[in-house]
């Protein structure tokens, strides 16, 4: 609660300075929700944002010699639908005189916001929202995050690699859960693995005991879930050991279910579950350890990094280079070819922009989830290097 | 399909269904013996549920931390039939269902602000979180826990309603509330500590059931549909139905979840449409609570 | 609209005991508020366009819950199917947002007459649960067809031309704002003639004892369906201006929290006066946005804490508030002429 309202207080205080801006006040406006069920994003991006600018100023030199200050304008979507998106996304272009738009933890309000981009010719640096297709939604969108078939081909590939022959599959009812069984059955259907069953369970699913049941009967070498993080996966691996799959020797395999923030929330049942994800938040890079270090220097010693804190890193870091090599009055389209070469050394581990498809193009870890020193936590057992988006593959653009 | 494999899943409904059937028998009886609307039911569940993952994060022993997460919203219901239902029930239907969603908010936010928006975890003895030998296969030892709590408070519940004073009066009551005014019955005592054992017997089932339903914010609006449907499907007020509507509720959850999952999200709500429109009353009308 | 005779004749439930004066003023106020916030808004047109989306919806709801007394927690299935009518309508048969409006309105409504005619004949919790299965079973629907309308990620790429091959559809909102502040208009001119026509009497008199007005020969179920029908096409216009106005259409416009929010701002202004849909719905709308910005829950709070007051105390909602202050005003009034 407190650091809620630290972080109140922080916007308002921000939104305040804004009425006196001078020219070279950068403004970036900042959407992702602050309250309600995915508040824990807008909080995970503030934090980081802000640990950026205190460990690298808020100001740049421009080409003019000049120092310009990269301000963000914070505006809580509030769990609500994309209209609200577009509401406030509006509000922020006409009132506040944004430059750029950022943000956007779920694709929906991401792609809300594809008119907004075209009408105002302004750049939107895309920090979460990992449904495949969005960065073709406008020519303005950069993307920082991931996307889903970047992790689950790579799952795929590594489970046939490693002696798994069938695979059965939960996953959960909605978009992201859609395309993960379909890049994960495909991938692994073209190895000549064999999918022994596929379910969609509900996104509010907390009782999985049916599920197993499928899984105990279809006899598979590995079950592989995509269930939203919280209750859903939690209540998924009770029921993996409850009804004895784990004794029955049958893998477990994911994606983000084990983040770090949310290991926690796991008892030792979790222990050996395999997931490929983009960012492994115990690994060394240097920019890793100084987000982590910032993060905790400010916010205390429970905050943590994950993929939000990563990607607004990094995304801020994309907005303070732009200017920097711009200044603060370009037009957008000059900002976009800036974004969409650029290349990061980003805390996850290297990682560079598609200039076609202005998409992250970035290495993918396979992890197992070990108890080290009493704690669970991610272990890094193999890197597949540098993985582009697969649905882009399977869809190139259109030549014209 | 094996006859084993079936009585897995035969378990699997019923221990749902048990769940369902304690939190949802009190609304039941408030119901039919009331006439008021209340979608604030799962609130006290919940609220019995929070206690409960209190307690044992604390370390209480688990049974001591199920007595107290039924007394608690017991008094609650209590203090809450006293002081707003009361003047609620010779107001309309609407005017019910939105006072009382108005507490399902209310606690929504006590709940956050107390409790924080994460899912709050039930710790259960060890015991009950292994799977156990039951001859055929293993089994997890919660959900027997369940069945046998579920069929422990379903005898207790039709004995006091078919043999006891009390149950005598709150079927008179439920029959004809004019007339058990009249014979000098002090239904406001009746109706008064009907409400609390139904509030607690919710909080009880939230805290019990938190394996299954889990625990978050949402509570209270997330299951408040599926309590309802127990007590409509079951016939306002009739206790026999409400225990075969929990039953085959989570029969049905789960058998479909098994054989249909793809229309597994319709099947309830065509079922209770289906129902409703065949027999509007329910599937046992309660003439009586019994 | 304020005929010399209409303020007592016309309605006299809502405003009889005001001079004319003050139903002139009561009339013009809330369009003028409309109009010139316009010109004043700047950037914030498009809350604007939201705020009569909803009043339009609340006002919908107000024929059956408040007029004709059926109690139900289904009305966002219109909504939403008006609005993703108008959204599929735009990307598969004509972007045209006229036409498409027009397919919205007969599509919700043909849904109201059907789902009406299976379920009118039950009534309180049965028919409260109905609402809700009928719902939730569109909602999953909705869900369910990701090829048809997106799934949760929503309905993608409509495309809506300029009105009259004029007016675009632009981030600054004007026409949206304008064509909102129309529709709006219209509909709430024919619930007024309707409301106050002996169709909407006889429904008064339904929603009162419907035994007595079936007794003496009221066709009972054909007026409720007749009426359900026209709610359900008006919330299906409010769905089809939400989709024009965002040219997005998602899932949540079908949720059950949808419903519930609707219903709580028709409480909030008052039943069966139609203008308490208008209070209602902006005095919702502004509170959220400025509280939920200070804290969530404390939004939460206010929510649950005006709704049991509303029913405790306060019944006839806002507009309830206006009354009482008129009152007080007559009140001194006639004490000011006795000397």
């Amino acid at each position: 609660m407190k650091k809620w309202f630290l972080g109140a207080a922080a916007s308002v205080a921000l939104s305040l300075s804004g009425g006196v801006a001078s020219a070279e006040v950068f403004k970036v406006g900042l959407i992702a929700d602050f309250t309600g069920a995915f508040a824990t994003w807008g909080m995970q991006f503030q934090q980081a944002i802000e640990a950026y600018q205190s460990a690298n100023g808020k100001t740049v030199k421009g080409p003019d010699g000049k120092e310009h200050e990269i301000q963000f304008v914070y505006r809580d979507n509030a769990s609500q639908g994309p209209d609200k998106t577009k509401q406030l996304a509006e509000e922020l272009v006409l009132r506040e005189k944004v430059k750029m738009l950022a943000g956007f933890d779920l694709s929906p309000h991401a792609m809300a916001v594809a008119d907004i981009a075209n009408q105002a010719k302004m750049p939107v640096v895309i920090m979460n929202a990992a449904t495949a297709s969005i960065t073709r939604g406008s020519p303005y969108y950069v993307r920082v995050s991931m996307t889903i078939p970047q992790h689950v081909v790579p799952l795929a590939q590594w489970a046939w690699g490693n002696g798994i022959k069938k695979v059965f599959m939960i996953t959960s009812d909605y978009a992201p859960g859609h395309d993960a069984a379909l890049y994960f059955s495909k991938t692994f259907k073209a190895l000549g693995g064999e999918i022994v069953g596929a379910e969609k369970s509900p996104i509010q699913e907390t009782n999985y005991s049916v599920y197993m049941e499928k899984v105990l009967q279809a006899k598979p070498d590995a079950l592989y879930m995509f269930q939203p993080a919280g209750s859903p996966s939690v209540a998924l691996v009770k029921a993996y050991s409850e009804r004895g799959l784990k004794t029955a020797g049958i893998k477990l395999l994911g994606t983000g279910e084990t983040q770090e923030i949310f290991l926690p929330q796991f008892n030792d049942d979790v222990i050996g579950t395999v997931t490929a994800f983009h960012y492994t938040e115990t690994n060394t890079n240097p920019g890793n350890t100084a987000l982590k270090a910032q993060l905790k220097k400010m916010f205390g010693e429970k905050a943590g990094p994950d993929i939000a804190s990563v990607a607004a890193w990094d995304g801020t870091d994309l907005i303070h280079r732009s200017v920097a090599a711009l200044g603060p009055n370009a037009e957008g389209l000059k900002y976009l070819d800036f974004l969409k070469n650029a290349k990061l050394d980003s805390p996850r581990g290297p990682a560079v922009i598609d200039p076609v498809e202005r998409d992250i193009v970035q290495n993918i870890y396979i992890r197992r989830v070990e108890k080290r020193d009493g704690k669970l936590v991610n272990i890094d057992i193999a890197t597949v290097p540098m993985v582009k988006d697969p649905w882009k593959i399977d869809n190139p653009p259109k030549s014209n | 399909m094996s006859l084993g494999f079936a009585l897995t899943i035969l378990l699997d409904g019923i221990s749902y269904g048990m769940v369902l059937f304690i939190i949802s028998v009190g609304l039941t009886i408030t119901m039919g013996l009331m006439r008021l609307v209340n979608l604030a039911h799962g609130s006290f569940a919940m609220i019995g549920g929070y206690i409960a993952g209190y307690l044992t994060q604390g370390g209480t022993n688990f049974y001591v931390a199920l007595l107290v997460a039924a007394i608690i919203p017991g008094i609650l219901g209590g203090l809450a039939e006293v002081t707003v239902f009361r003047p609620l029930y010779r107001k309309a239907e609407l005017s019910q269902v939105l006072l009382t969603i108005g507490i399902v908010f209310v606690s929504t936010a006590a709940v956050t602000v107390i409790f924080g928006a994460f899912p709050y975890p039930v710790v259960f003895p060890e015991y009950l979180t292994k799977p156990v030998d039951i001859g055929f296969r293993t089994y997890p030892a919660y959900r027997l826990f369940l069945i046998a709590v579920g069929g422990v408070v379903a005898i207790v519940l039709w004995y006091l309603i078919e043999n006891s004073l009390y149950g005598a009066k709150l079927r008179a009551a439920v029959d004809n509330p004019r007339m058990a005014r009249a014979v000098g019955m002090n239904v406001n005592v009746l109706f008064t500590g009907t409400f609390m054992v139904g509030c607690a017997l919710a909080g009880l089932g939230g805290a019990m059931g938190a394996g299954i339903m889990s625990l978050e914010p949402s509570y209270a609006l997330k299951y408040v549909v599926l309590f309802l449907v127990v007590v409509i499907v079951g016939g306002e007020g009739s206790f026999k139905g409400s225990f075969v509507a929990a039953m085959s509720l989570g029969i049905i959850d789960t058998v479909g979840k098994y054989f249909f999952s793809q229309a597994a999200p319709y099947l309830l709500y065509v079922a209770v449409f289906i129902l409703l429109l065949w027999r509007p009353q329910g599937l046992m009308p309660a003439k009586s609570v019994a | 609209m304020t005929k010399p005779s209409s303020t007592t004749t016309l309605a006299p439930a809502a405003l009889a005991p005001i001079s004319k004066l003050w139903a002139t003023v009561g009339h013009v106020l809330p369009w003028a508020i409309a109009i010139g916030f316009f010109f004043v808004a700047e950037g914030s047109l498009s809350i604007g366009t939201q705020i009569m989306i909803w009043i339009l919806f609340a006002l919908s709801l107000d024929l059956i819950l408040g007029y004709a007394g059926i109690v139900t927690l289904g009305h966002a299935a219109f909504f939403g199917v008006g609005a993703y009518a108008a959204g599929l309508f735009s990307i598969h048969f004509s972007p045209d947002p006229l036409i498409g409006h027009i397919f919205a309105i007969v599509v919700s409504g043909l849904l109201g007459l059907v789902t009406g005619a299976l379920i009118l004949h039950t009534t309180g919790v049965t028919f409260l649960m109905l609402t809700l299965a009928t719902v939730s079973l569109i909602f999953e629907f909705g869900n369910q067809t990701r090829w048809l309308t997106g799934g949760d990620d929503g309905l993608q790429g409509m495309r809506v031309d300029p009105i009259f091959g004029m007016f675009e559809f632009n981030i600054f909102g004007q026409t949206a704002y304008v064509y909102a502040l129309v529709v709006l208009f219209i509909w709430f001119l024919f619930s007024w003639r309707l409301m106050h026509s002996p169709f909407g009497r006889s429904l008064d008199g339904i929603r009162q004892n419907s035994r007595r007005m079936r007794a003496i020969g009221t066709p009972v179920w054909w007026r409720l369906l007749a009426i359900y029908g026209i709610s359900a096409a008006m919330a299906g216009s409010a769905g089809a201006l939400l989709a024009h106005s965002t040219r997005f259409v998602g899932l949540s416009s079908l949720s059950l929290l949808t419903s519930g929010i609707v219903t709580v701002m028709l409480i909030l202004g008052g039943t069966r006066k139609l203008y308490g849909a208008f209070i209602g719905a902006a005095i919702y709308y502004l509170v959220q946005d400025s509280t939920a910005k200070i804290n969530p829950h404390f939004w939460e709070f206010i929510v649950g804490g005006m709704l049991i007051i509303t029913v405790l105390f306060l019944e006839g909602g806002l507009m309830d508030l206006g009354r009482i202050g008129r009152r007080l005003i007559s009140r001194f009034r006639q004490r000011s002429d006795l000397p």
